[in-house]
């Protein structure tokens, strides 16, 4: 019983809108403080590494920015999705805000990629697996934007764009595991896998807490997205009155 | 300090690197704070016309 009370609390707007309001903060105060501190710890306390040397902490922004690109396109798939099966509006809204930061996260972990490529590979860019699956990430990004600013009613664009992100979806597991289902210059994964993490803790504990840090980050800034988007689709609600009164 | 900055000679792609993820932290942190802003203003706006 509890949980559809939850639901319910979940597909209305005004609860969604107090609940953004309140947490805003704390996400966002936490979130500064994980990346700073991981800052420091990946600049400052991490040792070299023993083939990147200082290079690799590179690392410490290149993969939160490309987790985040691939955890924000399913975070919107997902949201996408249960908009399309229930009718959520409050759904709808949250596809809606994830795109804008997504695209630029995908922005961020292709332009730090190419940034470490240079040093590590040679150069800046080459038509690998990995990086053109995450190119094409930023193509559905666009897609999806471009599409909803396309259309005029917004139950149609809702529909339409909700369908584009639920499809492009499958780019998310072709980016993670291309690594390893075709020869890819770029390494396997280092942390997300089975087992132990190849690396040592002195440089493992500030990526994940710049992991933790980028993911409260996105949090508060999905839940101001959120809560614009709402304010836009409601606005001849009552509730709005009363919450700009 | 200048050896701290050098990276041991990889400075000239660390720094950028960082300065890129952290410019888009703070960029699209704006963008909603401004997003939000400008969708309260349209709010209001209508408020008033319907007034």
């Amino acid at each position: 019983m509890a949980t559809w009370t939850w639901f319910h609390r979940l597909a209305s707007p005004p609860h969604v809108y107090a609940f953004a309001r309140r947490w805003t903060p704390w996400f966002g105060g936490f979130a500064a403080v994980a990346i700073v501190v991981a800052l420091y710890g990946g600049l400052v306390m991490a040792p070299p590494d023993y083939q990147q040397k200082d290079a690799f902490r590179m690392v410490y922004v290149h993969a939160p920015t490309a987790w985040l690109s691939l955890m924000i396109y399913t975070t919107m798939a997902v949201a996408a999705a249960v908009g399309l099966i229930w009718r959520m509006k409050v759904a709808h809204a949250a596809a809606a805000a994830c795109a804008p930061v997504g695209a630029w996260m995908t922005v961020a972990a292709l332009g730090t990629g190419m940034l470490y490529g240079k040093p590590m590979w040679g150069t800046y860019w080459v038509w690998d697996p990995r990086l053109t699956a995450e190119l094409v990430l930023l193509f559905l990004y666009f897609g999806y934007m471009g599409l909803r600013a396309g259309i005029e009613d917004p139950v149609k664009a809702d529909k339409a764009s909700a369908v584009l992100a639920v499809v492009g979806v499958i780019n998310v597991p072709i980016i993670k595991f291309s690594v390893e289902w075709w020869n890819s210059l770029h390494q396997t994964a280092t942390v997300m896998q089975m087992g132990k993490p190849k690396m040592d803790f002195d440089m493992l504990w500030p990526l994940l807490l710049m992991l933790l840090g980028f993911l409260l980050y996105f949090i508060t800034v999905l839940l101001i997205r959120l809560r614009a988007e709402l304010l836009r689709r409601e606005r001849n609600a009552s509730w709005v009155r009363e919450v700009l009164a | 300090m200048n050896e701290f900055l050098d990276m041991g000679g990889y400075g000239k792609y660390l720094w950028p690197t960082f300065a890129l993820g952290i410019g888009v932290v703070i960029l699209n942190l704006l963008l909603a704070l401004s997003s939000l802003k400008a969708a309260k203003l349209e709010a209001r706006r209508r408020m008033e016309m319907s007034q």
